[in-house]
């Protein structure tokens, strides 16, 4: 099984996740992760979504037919090694009187983690890094601590290309946020 | 496509402004596309818009099925003979779910439809509410856009672009839900209509890359066994000219898939025969012997390659295509030609080299004649009990010149149709090909009558295909459509039938019907009909239909346990073609 990562830029209207996601459930693929926000140009939503497959073709069949799809403008499929990615985890780590104290140097200067909430008993600390990264610091932290809560943002990712995606983009009088 | 702006005939001078409600703002857009023809059944949520369309009689011909499905199958026969989209409106809830049928045929067999389907009002929208059904969810899988309007102000800008994606690239159905709110409301600026040019995320491309043109024609030019396979995509790019001019130049033999038929003439000497899972021995058997394959409009369906692992393997295939999604997808390309099938053809005309191919031809005459002892002949031959399916087609194609519009069901008798009709004109066969939608051609015949008012259409219906949609007797009766129908009855679901014969040791499971009186059910619907059960007076049955001065239900009771041959058995390879 092979890491993909699917870009997918849309203009930004309803029900278009659910059209993107039909295919994926018709081909029967699991996503992993997906994330979607605008981009620095107005009315352009970028979707990052995560898979994994066994055949490269098929892939590209599954990227083709997203590409179909009216409101989609372009779509960029990766592997790993092509693209710098990361997501973001919080971990609601309870930290109850009396308990083990709480190891922030080892979580600094180690992990790169930060406790970004003091609560009366637990605190709230997020990890920016690859999957591996998060798992390797959830490992750690589930050694010390009970975790009461846990999430991962999924993965966002930008190309190793020297233009950015978007440039990639239909010409059109773009808005930009930028 | 069209640029220019189009005026309604409204007045719009800023003193006497008078605002639009959506319902009328949809009448003119429709106008504006030029429709003149609406296939629909009004119901609760779409009733503004009826309302509005009582207005516009004198301009729009309004035709009332008698179920949905029928209005969307009707739409598709337009569609196909007037080269573009076919409408339907229909209300919320039910209507639009029976509409579902319709949309995937069409969606399947690139067919441009624009389906107006009512919704409840915005305030009602995710409630429950009467006749609520989630259409934009239901549709988004078989349309190839959809959109739900909440406000009049949107209503032409949607239909300019409903238009535009349904007619342009690959055609196909697309469906916009609008809410009874959206119908009723008043527009908040003066009313005008401009047409659809482009959308910024859809660029459909027509001319095809010069590059991959010449790489197309370079492996033509140097094939010694080159074999064309033309698809329904070159009647939709009404390139039958383009095809027939390029295989006469090169000399390569064509065959078609099932939707390709009448695209070439069948008489024409570089026409070979139809591929497929009944289509004939030579043009199956001999896409293993080929060195290059020209795939044109067509998207490689199971039903053509039989096991796609085993399908073509020693040949070079340039596959010319408009959707980009098709090309890989079942069958690898050496040269893919995205773009128009026309333009295409127009482009490589200039390039390849003129041949003649003579002896690579002359190896499926080899076939054909293999083809016609074991099985044509036998079928035309008049020597069983009952009558052939192949002879009453065989009968109707010589009476008609293979010269009017078939419109099949689907089975046996579809099957049969293609194998018998000799097609002498383009545009000519009118049938559920991807989806095998049984119901289909009663209401499709009649679409394709009222799409192609001066061409004999002639639908030909399985026994258990007709009382899918039988009802649809009525539109064609109160439209004094002249329909002529053929039911081939034999009293069973045939094809299934036959497959249970085949590959299930004769476990006939629910496969027999105990039929209605056709003719008696056609009668009442005042439409005139008789039955033929002797050969002795088939020839003259089909005078009488074809000279009927109106709608015509010719019931020919037929062999019951006939088969359907050649047949390559699903999931087997097209070398496995059994004519017995």
């Amino acid at each position: 099984m092979t890491t993909y990562t699917i870009c997918v830029f849309t203009s930004n209207t309803i029900g278009l996740l659910n059209r993107i996601t039909i295919i994926f459930t018709r081909r029967r693929i699991n996503i992993e992760s997906l994330t979607v926000s605008e981009t620095e140009r107005k009315g352009v939503s970028r979707f990052t979504i995560v898979i994994k497959h066994e055949s490269r073709e098929e892939v590209e069949k599954l990227v083709r037919q997203i590409r179909k799809i009216v409101e989609v403008m372009a779509v960029f499929g990766y592997l790993n090694d092509e693209i710098v990615y990361n997501e973001i985890a919080m971990f609601k780590i309870s930290t109850p009187l009396g308990a083990k104290p709480l190891d922030v140097e080892t979580i600094n200067s180690k992990y790169k983690a930060w406790v970004v909430y003091w609560g009366l008993d637990y605190v709230v600390v997020e990890k920016t890094g690859t999957e591996t990264d998060i798992f390797d610091f959830f490992a750690y932290i589930r050694q010390q601590h009970d975790i009461l809560e846990f999430v991962r943002s999924g993965r966002v990712a930008v190309g190793k290309t020297e233009q950015g995606l978007v440039e990639y983009l239909p010409e059109a009088e773009w808005a930009y946020y930028l | 496509m069209e640029t220019a702006s189009v005026t309604p005939d409204i007045d719009t001078t800023p003193e006497t402004v008078q605002l639009l409600s959506g319902a009328q703002a949809l009448m003119h857009s429709l106008v504006a596309e030029q429709v003149d023809t609406i296939f629909g059944y009004p119901g609760g949520a779409i009733m503004p818009v009826y309302d509005a369309l009582y207005d516009f009689q004198d301009r729009i011909n309004h035709i009332l099925v008698r179920h949905e499905q029928g209005a969307g199958h009707a739409a598709q026969g337009y569609a196909r003979m007037q080269g573009r989209a076919g409408v339907c409106l229909v209300t919320s809830g039910p209507g639009a779910t029976n509409l579902v049928t319709p949309i995937a045929d069409a969606l399947i067999d690139s067919t441009p439809l624009v389906c107006i389907v009512g919704q409840v009002g915005k305030k009602l929208l995710g409630t429950d509410a009467f006749q609520e059904a989630d259409v934009m969810g239901v549709t988004m899988p078989i349309t190839k856009w959809n959109y739900q309007i909440t406000t009049a102000d949107e209503v032409p800008e949607i239909i300019a672009r409903a238009f535009y994606i349904a007619q342009s690239g690959r055609p196909g159905p697309v469906l916009i839900d609008i809410t009874k709110s959206a119908q009723l409301e008043l527009m908040t600026q003066p009313y005008s209509y401009e047409r659809c040019r482009t959308i910024i995320s859809y660029r459909p491309r027509i001319v095809p890359k010069p590059e991959q043109v010449e790489a197309a024609a370079k492996l033509i030019n140097g094939a010694k066994r080159p074999y064309i396979l033309a698809g329904h995509g070159v009647q939709l790019a009404k390139a039958e000219d383009e095809l027939r001019q390029f295989a006469e130049k090169t000399g390569i033999p064509v065959a078609t898939t099932l939707l390709g038929q009448s695209t070439i003439s069948t008489d024409h000497p570089l026409y070979v025969g139809w591929l497929g899972m009944h289509g004939n021995y030579g043009p199956n058997v001999l896409t293993d012997e080929a060195d290059v394959i020209i795939a044109i409009g067509m998207r490689f369906d199971d039903r053509v390659t039989g096991d796609a692992s085993k399908y073509i393997k020693q040949a070079k295939v340039i596959h010319i295509e408009i959707d980009p999604s098709e090309i890989d997808k079942i069958i690898k390309a050496d040269a893919p030609v995205v773009g128009d099938a026309k333009e295409a053809l127009k482009a490589l005309l200039k390039l390849v080299h003129p041949n003649d191919h003579t002896v690579w031809r002359n190896e499926f005459r080899k076939y054909d004649a293999i083809e016609n002892e074991t099985i044509t002949v036998p079928s035309l031959s008049g020597e069983s009990e009952k009558i052939q399916m192949g002879e009453v087609i065989d009968l109707l194609s010589k009476k008609t010149n293979g010269e009017a519009v078939l419109v099949t069901d689907v089975g046996q008798h579809q099957m049969m149709a293609s194998r018998y009709y000799q097609f002498r004109r383009p545009n000519s066969l009118v049938t559920s090909g991807g989806m095998g939608t049984m119901g289909f051609a009663l209401p499709a015949a009649f679409g394709t009558k009222v799409g192609a008012p001066d061409r004999t259409v002639v639908a030909i219906i399985g026994d258990g295909c007709f009382q899918m949609t039988l009802q649809e007797l009525g539109t064609i009766v109160q439209n004094k459509q002249p329909v002529k129908a053929i039911i081939l009855n034999n009293n069973f679901l045939g094809m299934v039938r036959q497959w249970q014969q085949l590959f299930h040791e004769r476990r006939y499971s629910f496969v027999e019907l105990q039929n209605p009186d056709f003719i008696t059910i056609a009668k009442g619907f005042g439409m005139d009909g008789h039955t033929c059960s002797e050969r002795e007076t088939l020839s003259e049955s089909l005078d009488r239909m074809l000279a009927h001065d109106g709608p015509y239900l010719l019931e020919v009771i037929v062999e019951k346990e006939e088969n359907v041959f050649p047949m390559v058995p699903a999931g087997t390879s097209v070398s496995q073609i059994r004519l017995t």
